[in-house]
C-alpha cells in the first residue's frame, strides 16, 4: 500500500503542475487587472486548438507559436473590450468574460465541428520510465519542466526587471503609476496578454493527454478558478501551491474513495475557506476592498 | 449557437404580418359565409407538423450530439421536409443536464406543439425526457441512451428505445473478454449508463467463475485518468472493461497510451461511438468495442447504405453511428406518423408498435410490451494498423446470430421490469 500511496503523491505532484499552469494566468489577471477572466478556460482552448493546426500544417515545433497566438489574442480582446472595464463594476468584467467565454467555444465549434480531434505528443517524448512503484511519462516531466521554467521566468520577470516593478506597482496604485507618466494601458494589455500566454501555453501542453474539443474550456476553468481560491486571489506563490495541493489531493482521493473524486478539490476548497476565508496567501487589497 | 436554448428554426411572426393575416382570414370566412361558398381555409393544414429533438448542444456529450442532430434531419430532409402531405420542420432545443434535459422537453410540448421527440444524449437525460413523455402522453424516440431502465422499470407506453440496453451489449462482448482472461478490472462512470454496465458485468463474471481484481467509479468529465491507470497497473487485471462515455473516452485512451499500458492489458467497452475514437486519434486507439452500427459494415441494407452517401455528401465526412441512430431513431418516428396518417399521439404509438424495417433476415422493431428495439450489434476490435483516418475498426461477428439468441440477449416479457401502462 505504501508503494501506491508513493506513486499516487508522485502523480499527484506532476498533475498539479499542470494545474498550477492553468491557473497562474488566471491569477495574475486577477491580481495584477482585477478583472475575474471567466473567459481563461476559453483562451485555453484556443491555445489547444491553435497548436493542433500548427502542428498538423507545419509540424510539432511550430505548435511551440501556439502560446504566443493566444497572448496576441488575449491583448486584442484586452484592448478592444476589457479595457474599458477598468475601475467599474467588478460584475461587468465578470459577465463580459463569461460572455467571451461563450463565444469562443461556438466559433471553435463552428470552425473544427464538435467531434474530438486527435492530438498526439512528438515520438521524442513518448515512452516513460519507472522507479520501483512509481511511473513517470516522459511528455509528463516535460510539462513539468515547462511548467517550472515559465513560472520562474515570470517570477524574476516581475521581481528583477523595471518592467516588472511597473507591472506591480500599477497593479497597486494605477493612478500614481500614471502620474509618473507611465503608459498604464500598454502594461495592462501585457499582462492581460501574458495571462492568456500562459493559458495558451497550458492548452498547448494539455492537448495530447486531454481531449481536444470545443467544450475542453470547462476541464479547466473549474480547477483553475478552486486553485485560485485556495491559494488566494492575486498570490502568485498561493496559486502554485495550491495547483500541488489539489493534484495530491485527487490523486490520493482516487486511490482511496474513486467516487468522491470529482468532489475532492471544492471539499479541499471549502475546508481552507472555512480556516482561512481568504485563501492560505489571500492578502486584503485596498484596490478591491 | 450562442443562445444554447434556442430553437433551431422558429418562424418569427411580426405584428404588422399577424395583423395582415387575421384580416385576410377573416376577410375570406366573410366573404365565403356572404357567397354561400363553403369555407375550405383550414388552419391546421398550413401549419407545419413540428417535431421535437433534444440533443446536447453544451456539455459533455456535445461531441457526439452534432451527429446525432445531423441524422435526425437528414431524416426529415429525405422526406423533402413534408409529413401527411403538409410541411414538417424540426425544432431542436439543448439537454445541457437531466433538469435542463426535462425542462426543455416541457417546452417542446407545452409552447413549440410537437407531435412527437426524439433525443437523450445520455441515459439521465433520457430517463428525464420520458417522464415528460409519459406525463404529456407525446411519443418518444430514445435513440443513444443504454441504461435499462428506461424500457425496464421505468418504461411508459408512450417511450421507445433504439440502442440496445446495456445487458444486450454485456451479453454480447462478455464472452470475448472471458476468452482473453479470468482477472477483470471495471473503470465505469459514476452515473447511470455506467452504473449498469458495472452491475452486469459483475453478474456475468459471477456466473462465469471470473474475478473483479478492482472496480472503480469515475466521475463525469475527468480530465486526468492517471490515478485511476496506476491503480489498474497495480491490480494486474487480464482485461479491463470501460463504461465511460464520449470524450471522457477518449481522454482515458490517449491516458492509457500515454503511461504505456496499451498493449500491456486489453481494454474493452460496450457501445462506443465512432466519434471517441477518431479524438484518440490513431497512435493511441485500442480495444475491443461493441458498435450498434459502423458504416463500412457490408451487411448495411440498401436504404442505410443510400443514408451514408447522403451524408457524407452533405458533410464531407463518414455516418459516424451516432448519425445512424440519430437518423434511424427519427426515421421511425416520422415512419409512424405517415402509417398512422395522423398526428394523434395514441395513433403514432400505436404505429410505432407495428413498425418494423428488414434487415437481413431480421425484422427490426420495437417490442410492444417494453417498446425495446430489436436489432443485432457489432463486436469490433481497432486496426492493427489505420491508414484511413476514419476507418478504425475491424468487424469481428454481428450478434446476436440466431433469432433464438436474440431472444434470449433481449429477455423475455418474463424476465423485463417493464410493467407498461395504458394509452
Amino acid at each position: 500500500m505504501l508503494d501506491m500511496i508513493l506513486s499516487q503523491a508522485v502523480n499527484g505532484l506532476v498533475l498539479g503542475f499542470l494545474y498550477v499552469l492553468i491557473a497562474v494566468g488566471l491569477s495574475i489577471i486577477f491580481g495584477l487587472l482585477g478583472i475575474v477572466n471567466f473567459a481563461h478556460g476559453a483562451f485555453f482552448a484556443v491555445g489547444a486548438y491553435v497548436a493542433l493546426v500548427l502542428a498538423r500544417e507545419f509540424g510539432w515545433w511550430a505548435a511551440l507559436l501556439a502560446p504566443f497566438v493566444t497572448g496576441a489574442l488575449g491583448m486584442l480582446v484586452e484592448i478592444v473590450l476589457i479595457r474599458h472595464l477598468y475601475g467599474k463594476e467588478p460584475l461587468l468584467g465578470l459577465i463580459l468574460t463569461f460572455a467571451l467565454a461563450l463565444l469562443f467555444e461556438a466559433v471553435l465549434r463552428m470552425i473544427f465541428g464538435g467531434a474530438p480531434l486527435p492530438f498526439s505528443a512528438p515520438r521524442f517524448l513518448s515512452g516513460f520510465v519507472e522507479y520501483g512503484p512509481i511511473l513517470l511519462t516522459k511528455y509528463r516531466m516535460f510539462v513539468l519542466v515547462v511548467t517550472v521554467a515559465a513560472l520562474v521566468a515570470f517570477w524574476a520577470f516581475l521581481t528583477y526587471t523595471p518592467f516588472g516593478r511597473i507591472i506591480r506597482a500599477g497593479s497597486r496604485d494605477a493612478e500614481m503609476v500614471g502620474l509618473l507618466g507611465i503608459n498604464l494601458p500598454v502594461v495592462f494589455s501585457f499582462v492581460f496578454g501574458i495571462g492568456c500566454l500562459l493559458a495558451g501555453l497550458a492548452g498547448l501542453l494539455a492537448a495530447p493527454l486531454w481531449t481536444v474539443t470545443p467544450s475542453m474550456a470547462a476541464s479547466a476553468i473549474m480547477p483553475a478558478f478552486v486553485i485560485v481560491t485556495i491559494g488566494g486571489l492575486g498570490s502568485y506563490v498561493g496559486a502554485i501551491i495550491a495547483g500541488l495541493l489539489v493534484g495530491i489531493t485527487i490523486a490520493m482521493t482516487i486511490q482511496f474513495q474513486p467516487e468522491w473524486a470529482g468532489a475532492a478539490m471544492y471539499v479541499l476548497m471549502a475546508a481552507i475557506l472555512l480556516v482561512r476565508p481568504r485563501g492560505l496567501f489571500g492578502e486584503k487589497w485596498e484596490r478591491f476592498e | 449557437m450562442t443562445d444554447a436554448n434556442k430553437p433551431q428554426r422558429i418562424s418569427t411572426i411580426r405584428r404588422r404580418s399577424l395583423l395582415l393575416g387575421a384580416g385576410s382570414l377573416g376577410a375570406s370566412g366573410l366573404v365565403s359565409a356572404r357567397l354561400g361558398m363553403p369555407y375550405i381555409g383550414n388552419a391546421a393544414a398550413a401549419e407545419p407538423i413540428k417535431i421535437g429533438m433534444i440533443w446536447a448542444k453544451t456539455g459533455s456529450i456535445v461531441d457526439q450530439s452534432e451527429y446525432l442532430a445531423q441524422g435526425g434531419m437528414l431524416a426529415l430532409e429525405q422526406r423533402n421536409n413534408t409529413l401527411l402531405g403538409r410541411p414538417a420542420e424540426i425544432v431542436w432545443l439543448d439537454e445541457p443536464n437531466p433538469q435542463g434535459a426535462q425542462q426543455n422537453a416541457e417546452r417542446l410540448v407545452g409552447e413549440h406543439k410537437v407531435v412527437g421527440m426524439v433525443g437523450g444524449a445520455l441515459s439521465s437525460f433520457a430517463l428525464g425526457i420520458s417522464a415528460v413523455a409519459k406525463k404529456a402522453k407525446i411519443p418518444y424516440v430514445a435513440a443513444n441512451a443504454a441504461t435499462g431502465d428506461l424500457t425496464g422499470k421505468s418504461c411508459n407506453k408512450y417511450t421507445f428505445r433504439l440502442q440496445p440496453p446495456v445487458e444486450v451489449h454485456v451479453r454480447a462482448l462478455a464472452p470475448y473478454c472471458g476468452e482473453i482472461g479470468k482477472k477483470w478490472y471495471l473503470l465505469t462512470a459514476a452515473y447511470a449508463f455506467g452504473q449498469d454496465i458495472k452491475k452486469a458485468f459483475e453478474a456475468y463474471a459471477k456466473a462465469n467463475g471470473i474475478t473483479i481484481v478492482g472496480a472503480d467509479e469515475v466521475p463525469v468529465g475527468t480530465p486526468d485518468y492517471s490515478s485511476f491507470i496506476l491503480k489498474i497497473r497495480a491490480a494486474k487485471p487480464d482485461v479491463v472493461i470501460g463504461g465511460v462515455a464520449a470524450s471522457d473516452l477518449t481522454t482515458f485512451l490517449k491516458q492509457w497510451n500515454e503511461l504505456g499500458m496499451r498493449g500491456r492489458i486489453p481494454f474493452a467497452e460496450i457501445s462506443v461511438g465512432n466519434t471517441d475514437l477518431w479524438g484518440v486519434g490513431p497512435e493511441a486507439a485500442d480495444g475491443l468495442y461493441t458498435l450498434t452500427w459502423y458504416y463500412k459494415n457490408p451487411n448495411n441494407p440498401p436504404e442505410e447504405q443510400a443514408m451514408a452517401a447522403a451524408y457524407e455528401k452533405k458533410y464531407n465526412r463518414p455516418a459516424a453511428d451516432k448519425a445512424w441512430m440519430g437518423w434511424f431513431g427519427m426515421k421511425s418516428l416520422l415512419d409512424a406518423i405517415e402509417a398512422a396518417k395522423s398526428t394523434e399521439p395514441g395513433a403514432i404509438v400505436a404505429a410505432l408498435e407495428k413498425w418494423q424495417v428488414k434487415r437481413g433476415d431480421l425484422d427490426v422493431h420495437y417490442r410492444d410490451f417494453d417498446h425495446q428495439m430489436v436489432n443485432r450489434l457489432l463486436i469490433a476490435s481497432i486496426k492493427p494498423k489505420i491508414t484511413d483516418k476514419w476507418d478504425y475498426f475491424d468487424i469481428k461477428a454481428e450478434l446476436p446470430k440466431t433469432q433464438g439468441d436474440i431472444d434470449k440477449a433481449f429477455g423475455s416479457q418474463a424476465e423485463s421490469a417493464c410493467k407498461m401502462d395504458a394509452l
